[in-house]
């Protein structure tokens, strides 16, 4: 029985391999595609990506540790109706040693230019399926927490005394892509 | 090194993302641009009135990487007939005073020293198919040639742009590099790499502007 996460919830998540998946429904009539991205960002105990590639999205789709893989992008929401629209696989056991923190962000790309936000899209969800069994072990749903906002942390993997936990953050910004990286990026960002 | 979170410049060599198939024994790199006239010359322009009646010398480099990112021969020192020494001669850095790898693998058809014409200013031509596995990476750069005494910068070119050509002439992908105001004072830039992935090779802009006019000191990274 899959969990519906509550903003802030934590979980022990109790297995390595896994896909974050990520589903929206664009309101009609904006004009524009609503391109959702997913991203994941992988830290060390500095809370800092320890180089490049530990940055995963949609122009590296996979890390060092071949632990983080992004199934690509979908610049529509139009890759499944009602199903997930971006995915990253994960496996847990291949994370490198260095890093202690996998954060996940959506962003709106071009929201500014677009003028759009979360409030314009409808049943998005962030979830997380044991890949094993292929069911789905947390669920959760952005829908009415933001309105304003283009890009959500909406959940991290953390190291806890040798195990991973996930923490549904549900922490979002009227920011983009660029805004996350550089709070755990030294290098420079082209955008 | 720098992320670039703009979209679609990255592609795959062999299959672009229409689908078509590209002939990569050989690809050719081309770089070009165009100077702004008087008046295009921003801040510094006005500041030190220089570099805007000057002919622009942009240089293509190549540096061939391993897979640890190093560039592993540096080649010798070399005297030319007309007596200078050069450096970095026969090595795995591809520029004007070295323009074949000994391999010859890739190469640079010749230097350009005004930007004049349209198309390709410079190209370097790689037998992508041919190239050595122990190189993984290819690292193209673009530098001002003298830009720090002449006061020229990235700011002032116009219609910058790298583009990869396949073996029968076809243009796999166009990246336009164009000045802006964040190019100011830039005489160097870090254009676009090529790379092997999962068998087949990527293509991806970079864009990296450094304010260096010497591609020396970017070669101690690697």
């Amino acid at each position: 029985m899959a969990i519906n996460l509550q903003k802030g919830q934590k979980i022990d998540l109790g297995l390595s391999k896994m896909t974050v998946g990520l589903g929206w429904n664009p309101n009609e009539g904006t004009g524009y595609d609503f391109d959702l991205d997913v991203s994941a960002i992988m830290i060390d105990e500095n809370r800092f990506v320890p180089q490049d590639e530990f940055f995963v999205f949609y122009n590296n789709v996979d890390s060092p540790d071949s632990a983080v893989h992004h199934t690509g992008d979908d610049p529509s929401g139009g890759n499944s109706d009602g199903g997930d629209d971006e995915s990253i696989n994960v496996d847990l056991t291949r994370v490198d040693s260095k890093i202690q923190e996998i954060l996940f962000v959506v962003t709106i790309h071009e929201a500014q230019p677009r003028r759009q936000n979360f409030g314009q899209v409808r049943d998005s969800y962030i979830r997380i399926i044991d890949e094993l069994t292929g069911s789905e072990v947390c669920k959760y749903e952005l829908g009415e927490d933001f309105s304003i906002e283009t890009a959500i942390e909406f959940g991290r993997l953390y190291r806890r005394g040798g195990a991973w936990k996930f923490e549904a953050s549900g922490v979002g910004y009227k920011e983009d892509l660029a805004f996350f990286l550089s709070k755990y990026f030294k290098g420079q960002i082209i955008k | 090194m720098a992320i670039n979170l703009v979209k679609g410049q990255t592609i795959d060599l062999r299959k672009n993302d229409k689908g078509e198939s590209f002939d990569l024994s050989s690809v050719t790199i081309g770089l070009g641009w165009d100077v702004k006239q008087s008046g295009g010359g921003g801040f510094l322009g006005k500041l030190f009135g220089g570099g805007e009646e000057a002919e622009y010398d942009l240089d293509a480099i190549a540096f061939l990487l391993d897979k640890n990112g190093r560039v592993a021969d540096r080649g010798r020192s070399f005297q030319k007939p007309n007596g200078n020494t050069v450096s970095l001669y026969e090595g795995d850095v591809i520029y004007f005073n070295s323009m074949r790898h000994p391999s010859g693998n890739i190469w640079l058809t010749g230097d350009n020293r005004t930007g004049a014409g349209d198309g390709d200013d410079e190209q370097i031509i790689v037998k992508l198919d041919s190239l050595d596995p122990k190189f993984d990476r290819i690292l193209f750069i673009v530098a001002i040639y003298q830009g720090r005494k002449n006061n020229q910068h990235f700011g002032m070119v116009d219609n910058a742009f790298i583009r990869a050509v396949d073996n029968h002439g076809k243009e796999i992908a166009k990246f336009s590099l164009s000045g802006d105001s964040t190019y100011n004072g830039m005489c160097s830039m870090t254009f676009a790499e090529v790379y092997r992935k999962d068998g087949t090779w990527k293509f991806r802009a970079i864009g990296e502007p450094h304010t260096t006019d010497n591609f020396l000191e970017l070669l101690k990274q690697y």
